[in-house]
């Protein structure tokens, strides 16, 4: 027998999600516009997953899934899906009629091209996501056939448009794509059409009249603005200027402040296929973090409560694990580790350190390091600061360091020339995904960026790594994740800070905007205006 | 010195700006003794109004003491004010007067290099340059030294140009004194005077640069800076308005002083302006 799922009530479901929100029927047509900040690099999601990208391909790009709010799937250039029961063949049923912006008929060719050409060689995390793919086979022009080396369950959880994008074959076949012209001229099957991209002021997208998903989209267009002002984005937001904005486009200290005016509400909804923990990474080849005292003392010094109180503005949930505790859901997630507490206990920080034999000297000094943080704007600057005072209380002094984002990425990831890096890491849908880069020995890459920068390796971890991507059974994934959380919280080669919650603040006049597990990083497929 | 001190006195408002920066200068020392904790110490509850919770301005974010910042953030301001002046004017006399002097080819060699930092906009310079250098204490008086020494040279060389067909200076000449010793001891203590009226406006102007960095976040971020404190202060200015309004104040105030002194130096100074009343 073979394990079959078929998805075709998940429809439905959406369906009445959309339509239970409100009293009143969509209204179609309006312009929509929204913040993209910063301006992108470009709109080739299938070459970086730089966010501001995120905030504008997958409305042009389609996955072969999309996911609802509680992460179950639903279907889109796939219309179901089947998995052998070895776990090593998945067969997508792909949906018909569905034609690519230039008018050329969607196949089984352009998923062919797109896994093994496209995601499983140039995108930053598809060769992860992917890597268990042998081949694909394409009886006909609907089906696709993944032949997996080894079962890979997360794979189903990686499909989204934002995720793995389906690219047309015929536009990148023969070409490096790197440096095709697709990147700035994007042509997907999704709800929008790329129309325009006025470099530093905006990039508009118009109404796909042939979209598969009959009636949809409501929207005539969507305007994404760039406004690199923080506070020229606060203002624009406030006079109804812009309608959306998320990741972080209003700062946190606004965003509270709009929370409170009529007409504009704020959500920490949408982000749970991303994410996102804020950490510190550590040297662990060199000393003083090459002992694992030391980085237990750090987890312990830091007072996460107050982070997030005074710097995120209460938005944020103290980490507890390696894993967020978003993973308690697929039950992956374990409590009651040692070392995670909330607030601060320098004592037995300090007790740790002694025990260690780092000692203080006579200014009350145990250990020296230079704290790089990441460039991404003025939070993580007071967090720095509040860091080097708390760490200080402890004798653990620091000096801050604050570099631009190339020479950032190139000092930890390509250089190795860091002792202690905060940093956040998205820990996407499933850990094989998001996780396993931070820790295992084989995601040492010198010169990639977001992997083990650490150089932390334990064979025992690997093993069950390993073990853990390819467990079908729920029960003892769990066992093995919580096995893999218990080394991780001993060991510490990374201190996780807190489960990030990014902010999105909308206009009321927007509605069905976050019908996708994705958020901003969604289609939009189904959002109206309310006039 | 007691003649100079009559003319000095003579315009109020350089007085005025002495007694200001000469309070500047105090707080600057008595900062450790006024707050002998570190100013980045979280001193208690963040974001209290100034008068609350024992903060006379009031704290920040973290809870950081805008006053305390304040106070060692002066010793910063002046330290780099003075320190990029002082690089800046070495730099800029060193090249005018040889070029002054020389002429020539030495001249154009000098004055062409000389354009071609001036062509380039100040301030966009210094920040390119603290980018390229980490941001540190040091790579910030560099950069503020880089884009301020060609005033200061264009200045001397004009200075040499206009003295060294001076009679004293043909006399050095015949009584066989050495080039070195004719510019160092004989023109230079001649054109003093202008030197120190656009150093004292240059510290201002240093203040003033150093605290624009800051403000884009490219200070030190280990050095109480009063721009620190505003570019922190800048995402709060509607919630808690007093954390980046102080330090703006005592910047406003510093540039303020210096600058009355400058135009004072230079009332005192110039021969010809000394009996404007």
């Amino acid at each position: 027998m073979s394990v079959s799922k078929w998805i075709g009530g998940a429809v439905v479901a959406v369906g009445l999600l959309a339509g239970g929100q409100t009293a009143t029927a969509q209204e179609a047509g309006g312009t929509f516009v929204y913040i993209v900040q910063p301006e992108p690099p470009s709109l080739a999601s299938y070459l970086s997953t730089s966010g501001p990208i995120g905030l504008v391909a997958p409305k042009i790009y389609d996955g072969l899934f999309d996911y609802d709010n509680d992460l179950n799937i639903v279907p889109a250039l796939a219309e179901s899906y089947e998995v052998s029961n070895d776990g090593k063949t998945v067969t997508f049923n792909l949906r018909q009629g569905v034609s690519w912006h230039d008018g050329e008929p969607f196949t089984s060719a352009d998923v062919q091209f797109t896994v093994m050409e496209v995601l499983k060689k140039v995108h930053p995390r598809g060769p992860n996501s992917f890597r268990e793919v042998t081949s694909i086979d394409t009886p006909d022009a609907h089906t696709a056939i993944f032949n997996l080396e080894n079962p890979a369950p997360y794979m189903l959880r990686a499909l989204s448009g934002y995720e793995s994008p389906i690219v047309p074959k015929h536009l990148l076949e023969g070409q490096d794509p790197r440096s095709a012209p697709l990147a700035n001229n994007p042509v997907g099957t999704g709800a929008y059409k790329f129309v325009e991209w006025k470099k530093g002021q905006y990039v508009r997208l118009d109404k796909n009249e042939n979209y598969w998903r009959p009636g949809l989209p409501y929207l005539d267009r969507i305007v994404g603005r760039f406004i690199p002002d923080a506070s020229t984005r606060t203002a624009a937001m406030e006079n109804g200027e812009v309608m959306y904005g998320a990741y972080g486009a209003i700062p946190n200290i606004d965003a509270v402040r709009l929370r409170d005016m009529d007409g504009i509400s704020v959500t920490t909804d949408g982000y749970s296929m991303i994410n996102p923990m804020s950490l510190i990474e550590f040297d662990t080849t060199e000393a003083p973090f090459d002992n694992p005292a030391i980085r237990q003392a750090i987890s312990m010094a830091l007072d996460r409560e107050f982070l997030i109180e005074n710097i995120w503005f209460g938005y944020g949930k103290p980490a507890t694990s390696a894993l967020s505790t978003n993973f308690s859901a697929t039950g992956l997630y374990k409590e009651g580790l040692p070392n995670y507490p909330a607030n601060a206990d320098i004592e037995a920080a300090k007790a740790l350190l002694d025990e260690a034999g780092f000692k203080p000297d006579s200014d009350g000094v145990r250990a020296k390091a230079v704290l790089d943080l990441i460039p991404y704007g003025e939070d993580w600057r007071r967090a720095g600061e509040y860091m080097k005072q708390a760490l200080g209380d402890v004798g653990i002094e620091l000096e801050l360091r604050y570099e631009d984002v190339p020479t950032w990425l190139k000092r930890v990831y390509a250089d190795y020339d860091f002792a202690m890096n905060v940093n956040y890491f998205y820990q996407l849908p499933d850990p094989v995904l998001g996780v396993h880069r931070h820790y295992g020995t084989d995601q040492i890459r010198q010169g990639t960026h977001f992997v083990n920068s650490t150089r932390y390796s334990n064979p025992k971890l690997d093993s069950l790594l390993a073990a853990g991507a390819m467990e079908a059974d729920a029960a003892k994934r769990s066992e093995i994740y919580g096995d893999i959380q218990k080394i991780l919280a001993e060991d510490m080669p990374v201190v996780n800070l807190f489960e990030m919650q990014f902010l999105t603040v909308y206009n009321d006049k927007l509605k069905d905007h976050a019908t996708s597990a994705l958020g901003a990083y969604g289609p939009f497929e189904r959002a109206w205006l309310a006039q | 010195m007691a003649s100079f001190w009559k003319l000095y006195r003579r315009n109020y408002s350089a007085v005025l700006g002495l007694v200001i920066l000469a309070l500047v200068i105090v707080v600057a020392f008595a900062a450790p003794l006024m707050y002998p904790d570190d100013p980045f110490r979280l001193a208690g509850k963040s974001m209290s109004p100034p008068g609350e919770a024992g903060f006379l301005l009031g704290s920040d974010s973290l809870g950081r003491d805008v006053a305390a910042g304040i106070a060692h953030g002066a010793k910063t301001s002046l330290l780099i004010g003075l320190l990029a002046t002082l690089v800046a004017v070495v730099a800029g006399v060193f090249m005018g007067a040889l070029a002054g002097y020389y002429g020539g080819w030495v001249d154009d060699l000098l004055m062409r290099t000389t354009e071609m930092f001036q062509t380039i906009p100040s301030f966009i310079f210094a920040i390119l340059l603290v980018a390229i250098m980490k941001p540190s204490i040091e790579s910030i008086v560099i950069a503020i030294a880089v884009v301020s020494w060609p005033a200061v040279a264009r200045l001397v060389r004009g200075e040499f140009l206009s003295l060294k067909n001076r009679e004293f200076v043909q006399a050095g000449h015949t009584l066989g004194m050495s080039d070195a010793r004719i510019i160092l001891a004989e023109i230079l203590p001649n054109c003093l005077s202008p030197i120190i009226v656009i150093g004292s406006l240059m510290v201002a102007t240093a203040i003033l640069i150093e605290s624009g960095l800051a403000f884009l976040g490219l200070g030190d971020p280990n050095i109480m800076s009063w721009g620190f404190q505003i570019g922190a202060g800048r995402t709060l200015l509607r919630s808690a308005w007093w954390v980046c309004t102080f330090p703006g104040i005592a910047i406003l105030i510093t540039v303020l002083a210096i600058n009355l002194v400058g135009e004072g130096l230079n009332d005192a100074l110039n021969p010809r302006l000394r009996e404007r009343s």
